[in-house]
This record gives structure tokens, sequence and C-alpha cells, in this order.
């Protein structure tokens, strides 16, 4: 084996750094100083554990790095990996990190945009044979819809979904939802609930393969931290 | 990533371009590859195994089958198999281009080689076309090179098999070579006794093969504490296989972990120098594999290079057993060409010495003789060195013999 190539661990920017961070840190990882400083371009950080480094990207980069062997750990939603549907992740932890869902909504009949549903009272997922939906994850609202037999068209946006239905684009979306604040605020409301979401230890395949000490020990760390946190 | 944009069609202005999944080797690599396929298959020649070469195309009902989800498990058996398909317009009956050469050699095996003793030992090396790359191998067309031992059970059989899958790695040049083992056939014996329907079994399955502990959780408490439990046993084989036979395994599926347990303690014992590591809930790439099946990983190389297991050769008979026509017991394996290729050091560019027009032939011919590599000038150039280099030659021939073009002149 080879022990001088450092092994990467990927952590999603944003929100879910926040939650992860107190894991990593009792599973022993401290990263350098610079990780926490917001005005840092870099990207790619060392820690107090020789030869494992951390990356921060965007969430559904995690998954890329993490599928293509760039980095060998990492830290996604299973959102994401349902989204991508990658051959070579393996999603061993439940960090119980995360949490919110991913749901289909509309706009709220009581609201602004109601006359959106009223006009197309008829317009249910269950007498349409088509839907278009603006959302992040087109792969897994066409799943969803394809198991109630209808074809969606999906609308790929990577952001700001909430303004699709105003501003003409869809009249549904499919996106994550924690508080449900951010559709009440765009006048929506929340109509299916297609996957709970919490954050997922994810490892690459090859990776749990051919280096089976190192990635082994920090799954089972991690699934001891995770526990304890639990 | 969106998916409504149809798949990749070059126009008419994209000259030259290939359709995706299909590459050309450039020099050296074309060269390096072919190396490769020699080195592997004078080692399998050196075991006794002898080289047989199929067609690249054979009547699609000889081929359908292999590397099918929807054949039957443990048997190389016809069905709808994804395969490149053409009509032979002699015979006015559909071909197929060979998605797996396994296939091919169970039907030398049953046929033209039935009466040959056993075990039967043949190797191969070869290209294969699949329908579809996967993300991370987009590739769809490479080359294998494999051996298949047929008519032969028991452990012993497979320690060959395993031993020489290692030994050809190791012998190409890959290091940190690890070796993943599993038992087919235990998520399904755990399922069925487990008692759950088709629909559990599937989850159950999924969830076991990408290691996906939340796809575990619409099933029964039973179920998913033990598959939990087998999830965890994965990894390196002495620890792993602790945790395995610690759960409270049903019967069918208990005798398999005991058995993946021997298979393991016996390779740690018979090929050293490679990392273990079992994967009991493993099923992927394995369909028509049964009992003992194995993946081979190196540094440097992203999935796995090598495949092979146990399997029996013929169909069914009409009474759905094995014993149909051919139906033999087998262990073989391929190896991915494309895949090693990743994991070795690029080939040193070649020496090659430009030979001056009008130098006689017999001075060339020695030089070759002494192993190098000539490029002979067609016309007489204004400066031989010039022309070397112009052509990419290491080396230009002189009155003193071959000179680096570095130095010369």
């Amino acid at each position: 084996m080879q022990p001088d190539e450092p092994l990467v661990l990927a952590l999603p920017k944003g929100r879910i750094l926040k939650e992860v961070m107190p894991l990593i840190r009792a599973a022993g990882i401290d990263p350098e100083p610079a990780f926490d400083d917001d005005d840092e371009r870099r990207l790619r950080f060392a820690t107090n554990v020789p030869g494992l480094h951390i990356i921060r990207v965007r969430a559904f980069d995690v998954a890329t790095f993490v599928a293509f062997g760039g980095a060998h750990l990492g830290v996604a939603g299973n959102d994401v990996l349902m989204e991508f549907a990658y051959d070579d992740l393996y999603a061993p932890l439940d960090l119980d990190i995360g949490h919110c869902r991913l749901s289909l909504a509309e706009p709220d009949p009581a609201g602004p945009l109601g006359h959106m549903v009223t006009d197309a009272a008829g317009d249910t997922p269950h007498n349409v044979g088509h839907i278009r939906v603006a959302t992040k994850y087109p792969n897994i609202t066409r799943a969803h819809f394809a198991r109630h037999g209808i074809q969606a068209e999906c609308v790929k946006l990577s952001g700001a979904m909430e303004l699709a239905p105003a501003l003409g684009l869809s009249r549904r979306i499919v996106d994550l939802v924690s508080s449900g604040s951010t559709l009440k605020a765009n006048h929506l409301r929340e109509v299916a609930v297609i996957a709970h979401v919490t954050s997922r230890l994810i490892v690459n395949r090859a990776a749990f393969k051919t280096r089976p000490n190192t990635v082994g020990a920090w799954v089972n760390r991690f699934r001891e931290v995770a526990a304890h946190a639990a | 990533m969106t998916a409504e944009r149809p798949p990749f069609a070059p126009g008419p202005g994209a000259r030259g371009l290939l359709p995706e999944g299909f590459r050309d080797l450039m020099p050296p690599w074309a060269e390096h590859e072919a190396r490769l396929t020699d080195r592997l298959t004078a080692t399998f020649a050196a075991h006794g195994y002898e080289r047989v070469s199929p067609p690249l195309v054979e009547f699609e009902d000889s081929l359908a089958g292999a590397g099918f989800a929807g054949a039957p498990a443990g048997r190389l058996s016809a069905g709808a198999a994804p395969m490149f398909r053409l009509l032979d317009p002699a015979s006015n009956r559909m071909m197929a281009v060979r998605s797996d050469m396994t296939l091919q050699i169970a039907r030398l095996a049953a046929t033209r080689l039935a009466d040959r003793p056993r075990p039967l030992r043949l190797s191969y090396a070869g290209h294969v076309m699949r329908v579809r790359g996967s993300q991370l191998r987009p590739q769809r067309q490479f080359r294998q090179a494999g051996v298949e031992l047929i008519g032969a059970e028991g452990r012993e059989a497979e320690l060959e098999v395993i031993a020489l899958a290692v030994e050809a790695a190791e012998t190409a040049g890959l290091d940190g070579l690890s070796l993943d083992l599993t038992m087919v056939g235990f998520v399904p014996a755990l399922a069925r006794g487990l008692g759950l329907d088709a629909a559990a079994a599937e989850t159950l399955t999924a969830a076991l093969d990408t290691k996906d502990v939340g796809a575990l959780d619409g099933l029964d408490e039973t179920a998913r504490g033990l598959g939990r439990g087998v999830l965890e046993a994965a990894g390196l084989a002495e620890p792993a296989l602790a945790r395995l036979l610690a759960l409270d395994l049903p019967d069918e599926a208990a005798r398999l972990a005991r058995d993946l347990a021997d298979l393991a303690g016996r390779i740690a014992a018979d090929v050293p120098g490679v990392a273990l590591t079992v994967d009991p809930g493993e099923t992927r790439g394995f369909h028509y594999k049964r009992g003992a099946a194995f993946s081979l990983f190196a540094h440097g190389v992203r999935g796995a290079l090598c495949r092979g297991g146990r399997y029996r050769t013929g169909g069914a008979d009409a009474a759905g057993t094995d014993r149909g026509p051919g139906g033999e017991p087998a262990v073989g394996f391929s190896l991915y060409l494309d895949t090693m290729l990743q994991g070795l050091a690029p080939p040193a560019p070649a020496e090659t010495v430009y030979v001056p027009a009008g130098t006689p032939r017999a001075e060339a011919a020695a030089l070759r003789g002494a192993g190098w590599r000539t490029v002979n000038g067609l016309a007489k150039p204004g400066d031989p060195v010039e022309e070397a280099r112009r052509l990419q030659c290491s080396h230009v021939l002189t009155d003193r013999g071959p000179v680096p073009v570095s130095t010369a002149g």
C-alpha cells in the first residue's frame, strides 16, 4: 500500500458544514486555522491528522468528487445521492444531521398566486399527462412522477426555485424544505414529501476496497462518534 | 446535468469524432496495451492454460445472457441481454457482438472441446463491446484477458484461479493489489431466511450493494438489524469476518458466511502479498456467478481491474436444473486491460535510430538485430540530423554508429 498518498475528506459548504464540524472534531480531526477563515481562498486544507486533507466544495460536488475518487470520504445528503445515483458511492453511515425534506410545492391557493391553482383546477397529478417542474433535482423529480405514471418535464435550476411559479417558469417546484418559511414567503405550500433527507458519510467504493485500513478505520470512527452524539 | 438533453450526437461538422465510449489508442499506448496482453497471456500459458480466440460476432442466441441481470442466478443462459446486434445478410439470422468472452469459452467447452479431458484450462484475450458504459467507466469497447477452468469443483480450483489472477496483475507491474471476496448467493439466502417478499429482498440487496444504511429503513426490525450487521461486516478480512460470523444469520446464509471465511483463510495462507478484504453484501457485476467470487483492485486504479468467480457453463434443461447441455462447474476471471493501464507507468519512449537513405540494408538489419528500432530514410535529406529530429527519432546513424540527435551535429 502507498501510505504517502493523502486521504481526502470532502465537506459541503454552507448550512451543513456548521452541523458536521462538531462530528469531524469529535472524530479527532482538526483542520488548520485557515479552514475557519471565511476570507480564505484556498479550498484544500491540512488537518492535525497526518495524511488527511479536507476539501470544501458545493454539496452536489461532494458526491462527484467522492464518486470519481478525487476524494475518498465525504459528507452528502441523500438528496444528492438519489439525484446522481453514482454506482461507486457507499453511504455506510447516517450522520443524523442536516435534517430536511425534499418536497413538491405549488402556489398556496389562499395566497396571491392562488389563481394559478384555481385557474387550473383540473390540473392535478391524477388527471394530467404532463407536468412541468422547476428543480435542482430533475432525476428524482422525473422518477417521482414516473411512479405515478406521469411524465414530468423539468426545468433545471441551481437555486431560487421558489421564484419559478411567480415568474411563470413552472407551476410546481421540487426543492429542499426545512422550516417551510421560504416557501411561505414566496406564497407556496408543500404538497408532497418525496424524501426525508439527512447527511450521510459517503465513501468511494474503490478506496473502501483498496485502503481498508485507513478508510475502514475512519468509517468505524465516525460510526462511534455518530452513535455517541445520538 | 439536465437530462432533458438528448445523448450527445456529433453533427456533420464534427468530423473525426468517435461515438461516446469508443476511442483510439495512440502511440505509445497501443503498443503498451499489446505488450500487456502478451505478458498476461504468457502468464496464463505458463500455468497450462491454452489460448483460444473465438470470433467477435456470433449468432445472438449463443451470446445472449452474458452479464445480464435477468439471467437466472448462477447460469450462463439466454435472455434479452443488451448487446450490439446486427442482421447477418447471408443467413438472415440475428448476430450479436460479444459483450463478454466467458460465454464463448463455455460454448467451446460444451461443443468442440466436449471430449477433451477435464478439467479444461483455456485462456483468451480480445475486445468486447458493451451497449452502455457506466458513469465512471464510459468505455463501450475494451480489451479483456482471462482464463476459465472448466469441469472442476472445489476450493482448490478456486484457489488456483485466484492465485493466477493475482500473479498476472503482479507480473503486469501493478502494485498495492487488494483482493475483495464475496459469496454470490449470500444475500438471496439471507433474504429467503428472513422470509422477505420480493420488494423487501430487492431493497435489502440494493442497500447492501451500495452500503446504503439509510436504504435499510424500509425493512422490518430483524432484517434491518441483520442488514446493518452485514453492511458493517465489509472491509479487512479478519475483523469483517469476525463480525459476520458473530451475526445470528439464517442457516443457509450462515453456511455461506462460513464458506467465505474458509475461502479467505485459504487465500491468506496461499496467496501472500495481497491485501484481503471481504464484502458479503456485494452482488454487483456478478450476475451469472454463484458461490465464491472476487474482484481485484490496485493502487492508482479507479475501480476493479479484474472480476471472477465460480459459475456453471451450461444452460438450464427443461426442468430448470443445471444438468442442461454443457452444464459444468467452472471458475474463471477477466482482467480489464483499459483499467489496468491506469495503474501502470507510461511506457518509456522507444529509442529509434534514423537510417539515412543509401545506407546498406544489411547495416540497418544489424542495428535491429542489436535491439534498435530503425526508421528508414526514403530520400537523401539535406541534413540527416535535422531529418532525424523532424521524424522524432532519438538517434541518427552516422559513421560513428547511432548518435543521439541531441548531441549530433
